[in-house]
């Protein structure tokens, strides 16, 4: 513990000293424009508990690397991404999946902060149509509670996924956005809420204060809507999301590749729109009773067996190749970072400003716990992939480095030089950045 | 300094060092009984001579061991120590060196290593220094948090039925009236033929008779089963018909059409809710109407839009300047609960006057009445007291007994009531809420406490393997549902009304559907009736296929979750979160049973550790599959569904109480006062919305000798509980 503490600190005075050499080194590049974070539940398969070497990680070295199995889909993106292992989201409640959850986008022990999600959505995403879009695949099912929810609007505070695309579509594509003068929600009315809810305000404790304040937050944003202030952009006329197959059927298992594709196009197209300029996919939820085995045409499709996310994931103390839940665990990861490498597709396919979507977003892929097995909360899994703000075609190894670094290097690539993220930051990832 | 893990002899000079620490954080008073209980101890320190010491590091540091307790022990061992599922540690008697000696060997359980000699010493320092017994004291002076209460869905939609009062909500629950106007022919009979009963070509042989009516129309209204059904009328016992006034119909495969008809509970075909974000509960939160929950613009989207749908459908009725302030005083009055300001009063008569005319004027105040935040939150703040404290208003004490027994928004004569100060003085609260009690929309309420306190909501979306359950439809799913809603309805107020009988209830109140699954004798009639056990195999809610399906994966048992259910939900003992690398499960071998599977988890001692207090609960459970069916052999092997309840009134008590049926668990449960306890946290945790904290010790402590003097009677608590001072007294 204290070695790793010491090391840490070492690594975060190296980094104090190395950034103002970068700074110098290179011309200060544009800030990444947006922020998509795609989680997954359950980890990966890391080192395993009779401390087998991580099946996740790259060989090689930072920049002449060679990508595992599991991270294999990511090699057509290799070049504008950045694999970070050795980050660990600390101590506290290291062992178990709620407890990594509520670390995983807040870098507060508990989830007592704002997520970086939220975060950009406040900062960046302020005059977005929508400050955020939290998008989420069977993220709510079997009535999963907050703790199972990534994205904290406030400290303990969840915001609530939502998991039907053609739902999310109409609210953001649907229904008039803005409301003419006369229609029975046009700006007045929001002002006679407004105005009550400032009333109520005035007469509450500091603990409602916080609800109300947030409450306020979201008829502000509303208000841009109403107001008309925040349209698609021009460039996007009649928009478009094909959900016709999952209608009805949000929660089987079979259709949850359908869907997960469903709100990565509409994560993509809405931002494409301009809609918004941060959000989270959220793809089930921690100790997932996802049955991926049910999905079609995937090397995991086994109609005769129940072979779910958490049950793979506790594949056995060591990497065994003859074990079932092993082998299918691996072939589940595959599956999650082949959609990240779908998303990635989908931002490098669509033009914009003389380059693609991707040039201008970063793409955070995370899950709760590193090693499924052994719900550890160090070595995590992330890759960042997206623009010109970070080197890409790296693999960043640093152990015992606080995840909150990467929290606080994503605020700074966005643009927003605040000199912390979470609880435990000391500093920007050294090489991550351009 | 130790070093981590390792293993010394107790030093008896460190050990002796404490109790100077204590002289300088605890106060001289409470400090008295620990320094006598230490005397001997301190002058043999003395006469070793204390003086040797110097190094503070070694002594336990009661400041960091506060913190250290909080993290790490209080889970278990309750906050004062007063122990929970971990043992009590107040009063510990065996002296200080064998408390610290044991948390460094022992503690945490199942991950010693997470707190060394260090962190156990100062552990121990605080436990036996700050960490006092402090009998609870208690007097008038109770109070709970003032805060607003976002509208839950449920309660959200009972609302708006009620202020457009659309809908009795007085219907049973699965009720549908059928109606027919044959003309221009006359036929003496008319019945109804359909999925539910048969497709009976007579009344004889069960089909359900239209009566007649003065006009010549036919009518009838009965119960029938929750799912989707197909129907025909058949006119005088010959002539089948397809319903003219139901839309919706298929195919009857003959070149005709059924009728369709979908039987939902408080089937309001208008839901406005619909598209509104889930009410999320924290971790380990049963219950919808939890705190925490904000609005977000996705709220305020939907919001908004339901506020304008709704606004189209209310009867507004007033089309000239004179009625304006008038309908705005009375629908201000419903919808915010209470009665306008006149602030809020000019805020809306300015929106009305600024529209083209006084209709689209109220309207834009209707939408902006039910988007407003004082009708969106329950208001709970009070107003000042001369105490210093907050007393509720009367209205928000209307609020929040029609909320809290009916789930809906207070009535106009409960306004009124308010209105007349009738809720300010403690007979007149009490007589509203026995009235409210006795509101068939109680049963509402207390059936959906029923199905979130078993966990079973689950049941309705939880994913099942086809291959195994091919019979599990969604009707299915909805009877298990319905049979702990009703049954905890039944038992509250048609059965006993005490906690005994949810446990111990040899009855159930099922369908034909449930009863094929439980193995009983279809009911006579379509709909839920009381059927009773014979076979000895369930008993109460253990037995529901609710709580069984949802404390399962697809296609097996979890011993765990039924174990940790019973440990959490029906006996309030919580256990630590898996420690740190908990998850090195061991290699288990596939086709066995799962009682195997597990047992191979709980061999390894560290696992144990834990599982030991769910594991032997749970496996008493296995035999009932992953949607609570009955089985005796699983994998082709035979099923061993011996269980023991340990540990009843709390971990580390040691008691064992062995069972081989569900019936016998229940006696156990049922016999604890751990589940008297529990139930009356549970209740308060449904009907409050909020974990209790240390400021609610002392109303729960008066709700449980209250529930326990009156022999367990769930009506009565739910008295208690808006009588406690701390439900009208604020802070």
């Amino acid at each position: 513990m204290k070695r790793r503490n010491f090391l840490a600190a070492m690594a975060a005075a190296a980094g104090a000293l190395a950034a103002p050499r970068d700074r110098l080194a290179r011309a200060s590049p544009a800030p990444a424009q947006r922020l998509i974070v795609f989680y997954f539940p359950d980890g990966i398969v890391g080192t395993s508990s009779d401390g087998g070497r991580s099946a996740w990680h790259p060989t090689g070295s930072e920049t002449a690397f060679t990508l595992s199995p599991q991270l294999a889909a990511l090699e057509p993106f290799k070049d504008r991404s950045v694999v970070l292992t050795g980050l660990s989201s600390g101590p506290t409640d290291n062992g178990n999946h709620p407890g990594g959850a509520k670390k995983l986008l807040t870098g507060v022990d508990h989830g007592n902060g704002e997520s970086i999600d939220q975060f950009v959505a406040r900062t960046v995403g302020k005059a977005a149509p929508h400050r955020h879009l939290y998008l989420g695949a069977m993220a709510n099912h079997n009535g999963a509670s907050g703790d199972k929810h990534v994205s904290y609007v406030a400290a303990g505070k969840t915001a609530t996924p939502e998991d039907d695309p053609q739902r999310a579509f109409d609210r953001l594509f649907g229904a008039p956005t803005s409301a003419p003068a006369g229609d029975d929600t046009d700006a007045s009315v929001l002002d006679v809420v407004l105005g009550d809810l400032l009333d109520l305000r005035a007469r509450v404790g500091d603990a409602e204060k916080v609800k109300l304040d947030l409450h306020l937050d979201a008829l502000r944003d509303l208000e841009k809507r109403i107001k008309g202030l925040a349209s698609p952009a021009a460039s996007c006329t009649a928009p478009k999301l094909s959900t016709g197959a999952i209608e009805g059927k949000l929660y089987e298992p079979g259709m949850f590749p359908a869907i997960l594709r469903a709100q990565i196009d509409l994560m993509v197209l809405a931002m494409s729109c301009g809609m918004s300029k941060s959000g989270v996919i959220q793809g089930s939820h921690h100790t997932s009773e996802l049955i991926m085995s049910r999905f079609p045409g995937t090397e995991m499709h086994d109609p005769a067996f129940d072979m779910r996310s958490h049950q793979a994931s506790h594949y056995g103390p060591r990497h065994d190749a003859a074990k079932r839940e092993y082998r299918d665990y691996l072939a589940q990861r595959r599956w999650w970072v082949a959609q990240l490498a779908y998303l990635l597709e989908r931002l490098r396919a669509t033009p914009e400003a003389g380059g693609s979507m991707l040039d201008h977003t970063l793409v955070l892929m995370c899950s709760e716990v590193a090693d499924g097995n052994t719900h550890s909360h160090d070595d995590l899994p992330f890759v960042l992939a997206g623009g010109a703000a970070i080197r890409g075609g790296r693999w960043l190894h640093a152990p015992g480095r606080r995840h909150s670094d990467l929290l606080l290097s994503i605020a700074r690539a966005m643009g927003e030089s605040i000199p912390s993220f979470g609880e435990a930051s000391s500093g920007v990832i050294p090489g991550l950045l351009a | 300094m130790a070093a981590r893990g390792e293993r010394q002899p107790i030093d008896f000079q460190r050990g002796r060092n404490v109790t100077h620490a204590r002289v300088t954080i605890g106060g001289e008073g409470a400090l008295l009984p620990v320094v006598r209980a230490l005397l001997p101890a301190i002058a043999a320190a003395l006469l070793l001579g204390c003086g040797r010491q110097s190094a503070s590091a070694e002594r336990g540091d009661a400041a960091r061991g506060a913190l250290l307790y909080k993290e790490q022990c209080l889970v278990c061992h309750g906050a004062k120590g007063e122990g929970a599922s971990g043992p009590r540690l107040l009063g510990w008697s065996r002296g200080e060196d064998a408390l610290v000696s044991t948390i460094d060997a022992r503690m945490p359980l199942g991950a010693p290593e997470r707190c060394d000699r260090d962190c156990a010493r100062a552990i121990a320092a605080y436990i036996l220094g700050d960490l006092r017994d402090q009998p609870l004291v208690c007097n008038d002076d109770l109070a709970s948090p003032r805060r607003l209460r976002l509208l839950t869905r449920v309660e959200y939609r009972n609302t708006i039925r009620d202020l457009l009062g659309e809908k009795p909500a007085t219907t049973a629950c699965g009720t549908h009236t059928f109606t027919l106007d044959p003309a221009p022919r006359a036929p003496a009979t008319v019945h109804v033929a359909g999925s539910f009963n048969g497709w009976a070509g007579t009344i004889g042989k069960g089909g359900y008779p239209l009566a007649k009516k003065s006009d010549g129309t036919f009518a009838l209204t009965r119960e029938l089963p929750i799912g989707s059904h197909q129907y025909k009328f058949v006119l005088d016992e010959r002539d089948w018909i397809t319903d003219p006034a139901n839309p919706n119909r298929v195919s009857d495969g003959f070149g005709g059409q059924n009728s369709v008809l979908s039987i939902s509970c408080g089937g309001d075909p208008f839901d406005p809710t619909v598209a509104f974000p889930v009410d999320v509960r924290p971790e380990g939160f049963a219950y919808d109407s939890a705190e925490g929950r904000v609005v977000t613009s996705t709220h305020a989207d939907e919001y908004r839009r339901a506020a304008s749908a709704i606004a189209k459908r209310v009867a507004i009725g007033c089309s000239d300047t004179t009625c304006v302030e008038p309908f705005l005083r009375s629908f201000g009055r419903r919808a915010f609960r209470r009665p306008l300001t006149d602030k809020e009063l000019s805020r809306y008569r300015a929106l009305v006057s600024g529209r083209a005319d006084v209709a689209s004027g109220l309207r834009a105040a209707v939408s902006a009445f039910l988007a407003s935040p004082s009708f969106l939150y329950r208001s709970e703040m009070g107003a000042p007291s001369p105490d210093g404290a907050y007393r509720l208003t009367g209205h928000e004490l209307a609020t929040a007994l029609s909320y809290g027994f009916l789930g809906t928004t207070p009535d106009d004569g409960l306004l009124d009531a308010a209105d007349r100060g009738e809720l300010d003085t403690a007979e007149g609260l009490e007589r509203h809420a026995r009235r409210l009690l006795g509101d068939p929309r109680a049963r509402t309420v207390v059936g959906q406490f029923g199905l979130q306190w078993v966990l079973g909501t689950a049941i309705e979306s939880a994913n099942k393997s086809a291959a195994m359950f091919p019979d599990l439809n969604a009707d299915l799913r909805a009877s298990m549902a319905e049979e702990s809603k009703r049954f905890v309805a039944h038992v509250v107020f048609d059965g006993s009304g005490k906690l005994d009988e949810l446990f111990l209830a040899n009855y159930t109140l099922a369908d034909a559907r449930l009863a094929k699954l439980y193995g009983l004798p279809a009911p006579s009639g379509s709909g839920f009736e009381k059927l009773s056990f014979t076979d000895g195999r369930r008993a109460g809610v253990l037995g529901h296929a609710s709580f069984l399906g949802s404390a399962a994966h697809s296609d097996q048992s979890s011993p765990i979750r039924r174990g940790l259910f019973v440990r959490r939900q029906l006996l309030c003992q919580e256990l630590p979160p898996p420690p740190p690398n908990a998850g090195g499960v061991p290699d288990v071998d596939p086709s066995a049973t799962t009682r195997k599977r597990f047992a191979q988890h709980t061999a390894d001692k560290f696992c144990a550790s834990c599982h030991q207090h769910i594991d032997p609960i749970g496996f008493g459970f296995e035999r009932f599959d992953a949607i609570g069916a009955f089985r005796v052999a699983e994998n082709g092997q035979p099923i061993d569904a011996a269980g023991d309840m340990t540990d009843v009134e709390g971990l580390g008590q040691g008691t064992h109480a062995p069972f081989s049926s569900l019936p016998e668990l229940a006696q156990t449960i049922a016999a604890s006062s751990a589940s008297r306890s529990c139930f009356v946290r549970q209740w308060f945790r449904f009907t409050r919305g909020y974990r209790e904290g240390a400021a609610d010790l002392c109303a729960l402590e008066r709700l449980r000798k209250s529930f326990d003097a009156s022999g367990g009677d769930i009506r009565a608590l739910m008295i208690a509980v808006v009588l406690s001072p701390d439900f009208v007294r604020r802070r």
